[in-house]
Parts: C-alpha cells; sequence; structure tokens
C-alpha cells in the first residue's frame, strides 16, 4: 500500500487551518467536479480530493493521520502498525446517503474503513435506502446508429470484499444499441446499480451515447455533414459526381458557381431517427498544384486573361479605414 | 434485464419520476421551480415528466450536493455548462473547416 500525502493532494501545507483546508477542497472540488470537467482523470482526482478532504477536514482523523504519517513521503509504501488506531474516536458528520456513494482508497479504508463499516451496519437494521444510480459514457461506431448493435462494455464495480475491503471487478455486460440511437441520448438498465440498502431497490445505470469520431462524417443531432472537396472548375462550371454516406454511395450534382463552404442537403440521408435526419454536402475547393509548366502556363493564361480581384472589397475597406 | 433508452415523452407522474430519480419530491420541486427541467400540466398533481430529464435532474443534485450549490445556482450553472457544450461544438466545426483550407 501507497502512502498518500493529503496534504500534497488539496495543495496546502501541514500547518493549514482547518478554514484553510475547506477552501483549498472547495476550490479543487469545482476544478475536478465530473460533471465540469470532461478530461479523463477528472473523476479520479475529485475522488481523490474528496477523500483528502474526509480525512483532513476532520479534526479527529487528521491528527491521527498525522500522527501515523510522520516521516512518510506521498507514494511510499506503507503499513499502519498494528491497533494503531487506538486512542481515537472517527465520528463522521456526513449523512449516510453521503456515505454509501464514497469510494475511497485502499490507503484510506485500511486507515479509517473499520470506522466506516461500523456506522453503515448499526443502520442497516432500521434503515434501507435505493441504492445509487451510476452513469458511464459509451462510445460507439457511428454506422451503429444505422444499423442498430450489440455493444459489449465491461464496468469497473467497487465492491466490499469479506474483510471490508475495497475491491474493484470487472462486470461485463451486452447492451443493445438501437436503431437511430443519437449522441447524448441516454440507455437506462434497470437494476444494473448500486445495490440498496435494508429494503431499498437497486439503483439503476444509465449510459450516455456518444460517437467515435468518424474519418468521413461527423454528426449533429440526427444530421450528418461530408466535406467534399471539389475542384474550382467543378465548382465553377457545375458537375456530377458521387458522395459517400452510409447507407451507401450517392450521385449528386454539384450547382454551377458553387462557392468554397457551400452545403447541399440529401434529405433522409442523416441518422435513422425519428425524424430521421438529413445529410450535408460542404463543398471544399481544392486548388491544383502549380509544379508544372502545364499546370503553370494555365494559372498565367487565367492571371491575363481574367478580371478577377479577390481583394477589390478589401481595398475600399482600406481607403475607409484611413480617412477614419 | 430491460435496456431502455430515455424517451423525451412527457408521460411520468411526479411520484414516479421521483421514484426513479431517487429523489424526494421537494427536490424535484424545486428544479422545476428554477426551469431545470420543465414540465407539462395545470397543476402539480397532473404535471408530467419526461424520462430524459432523469439524468439532468439527477445531474443538479450531485452538484447541489457536491458542490454545496442551491438550486437557482445548479440551475444557473447547468445553463452555462450547455452553453459552454454549444460553443466547444461550434468550435471543432470551425477547426474542422480551417484545417480544410
Amino acid at each position: 500500500m501507497k502512502y498518500k500525502d493529503y496534504y500534497q493532494i488539496l495543495g496546502v501545507e501541514k500547518s493549514a487551518t482547518q478554514d484553510e483546508i475547506k477552501r483549498a477542497y472547495r476550490k479543487l472540488a469545482r476544478t475536478y467536479h465530473p460533471d465540469l470537467n470532461k478530461d479523463a482523470g477528472a473523476e479520479e482526482k475529485f475522488k481523490e480530493i474528496g477523500e483528502a478532504n474526509e480525512v483532513l477536514s476532520d479534526p479527529e482523523k487528521r491528527a491521527a493521520y498525522d500522527q501515523l504519517g510522520q516521516g512518510y513521503q506521498s507514494g511510499q509504501d506503507f503499513q499502519p502498525p498494528p491497533n494503531w488506531d487506538e486512542g481515537f474516536e472517527f465520528s463522521s458528520g456526513q449523512n449516510r446517503e453521503n456515505m454509501q456513494e464514497q469510494q475511497f482508497s485502499d490507503f484510506f479504508s485500511d486507515l479509517f474503513g473499520a470506522a466506516h463499516r461500523q456506522q453503515t451496519d448499526t443502520g442497516a437494521g432500521q434503515f434501507s435506502a435505493r441504492g445509487q444510480d451510476h452513469h458511464a459514457k459509451i462510445i460507439i461506431d457511428l454506422e451503429d446508429a444505422f444499423q442498430g448493435a450489440k455493444h459489449g462494455i465491461v464496468l469497473k464495480v467497487p465492491e466490499l470484499d469479506q474483510t471490508g475491503h475495497l475491491v474493484v471487478k470487472d462486470r461485463k455486460l451486452e447492451i443493445s444499441i438501437p436503431k437511430g440511437i443519437l449522441e447524448g441520448k441516454h440507455i437506462r438498465l434497470k437494476g444494473q446499480g448500486s445495490p440498496g440498502l435494508g429494503d431499498g431497490k437497486t439503483g439503476d445505470l444509465y449510459l450516455e451515447i456518444a460517437f467515435k469520431p468518424h474519418p468521413l462524417y461527423h454528426a449533429d443531432g440526427a444530421d450528418l455533414y461530408i466535406d467534399l472537396p471539389v475542384t474550382p472548375w467543378e465548382a465553377a462550371l457545375g458537375a456530377k459526381v458521387q458522395v459517400p454516406t452510409p447507407g451507401g454511395a450517392v450521385d449528386l450534382t454539384i450547382p454551377a458557381a458553387s462557392r468554397q463552404g457551400g452545403k447541399l442537403r440529401l434529405k433522409g440521408r442523416g441518422i435513422p431517427a425519428k425524424p430521421v435526419g438529413d445529410m450535408y454536402v460542404v463543398f471544399q475547393i481544392a486548388l491544383p498544384p502549380a509544379d508544372n509548366n502545364k499546370a503553370k502556363e494555365i494559372y498565367e493564361t487565367m492571371a491575363r486573361e481574367l478580371d478577377f480581384d479577390p481583394r477589390r472589397s478589401l481595398k475600399s475597406g482600406v481607403r475607409q479605414g484611413n480617412r477614419d | 434485464m430491460t435496456d431502455k433508452v430515455l424517451s423525451e415523452d412527457l408521460d411520468l407522474l411526479l411520484e414516479d419520476f421521483c421514484e426513479t430519480c431517487g429523489l424526494s419530491e421537494s427536490r424535484v420541486l424545486s428544479y422545476v421551480e428554477e426551469g431545470v427541467i420543465s414540465v407539462q400540466g395545470e397543476d402539480v398533481k397532473r404535471w408530467r415528466f419526461s424520462e430524459v430529464n432523469i439524468v439532468q435532474v439527477q445531474k443538479a443534485d450531485r452538484l447541489e450536493r457536491e458542490l454545496r450549490l442551491n438550486p437557482a445556482g445548479v440551475a444557473l450553472a447547468l445553463e452555462l455548462m450547455s452553453e459552454i457544450e454549444d460553443l466547444k461544438n461550434q468550435l471543432k466545426r470551425l477547426q474542422r473547416t480551417s484545417q480544410q483550407e
């Protein structure tokens, strides 16, 4: 077991006052709250600062921790001496609702776990509460939203073993992804959350859907967008080209005088949700490189023959700017 | 085991909604009052809630407890969060377009 430096985690001095600890905790809690911070690792960090606060905000636990940790560095191997907690009485100001959902490290439960268990056990007789709901995100392929799919996931589930220690177990679940699912939607799996206390019902598991980045398409609700590279002459003169869609390639007519960033809608070619989405083809005009004599000649001819000044509007703008 | 995509239909009564969320009626009512979720119906007894709001009120509840906010603060935080989400998506779209050029 590694020693955890709770002071370092909260970024406070060992001599910090209870108020300083409280302020440091609150600021960090806002920064790393997993609902506010989507970075990978934010949730871990949030739990870690919660654990540090649980110990340091309670003067009894803090005193015990200080006495125990003298001379230890963060990450150093650590074994608490037997009966080290004699003479301390841990009382927690937290209510039970909060207690059951906190998942602390081995380090914490080895030190303070006994006090925790006692509290929960005495409660179980008279007290029942619904199990906590769990929330997770699953990342699926965009194609799965077109066909529907079975998706296997592995959840890391913390459980208390027979000795009361927290162990993380893998739980495999197979989920049916219905056709037409959209990003940000939730699937509920009844009874896959935490077990209830006493007669309380088991909680549910909520899975939020996200799409893996796709090399061709990106989704906005039920609509899909694809960037279609076109040549300057296709954009200028119009052309017939093929465009891939998840349902197969379709023929598309690029209208004459199309512009960079211009959009065409393919009705009903988006995600088959209710209502069905559309697909938008966005023109990206690609310039041919002038890397041989032939290409250079053509560019030179255009420069000579065409009356085209893309900076016309800028010039009038500059004059106005000077006058101001 | 039943998997179910949360529906947008407004068809849950307050009691059922609270039961599914695992939250008290007063908590849920405070979120309705702050506009965190919207309901349909004349009076509380006949209000209808939709399943998609379950996730929203649970998030509100987590923020309220874990960051010691009040319901008005939660409502503000959620609005700003959704605005940031929209802006991030817009930014992603713009970055994608400018890479192409």
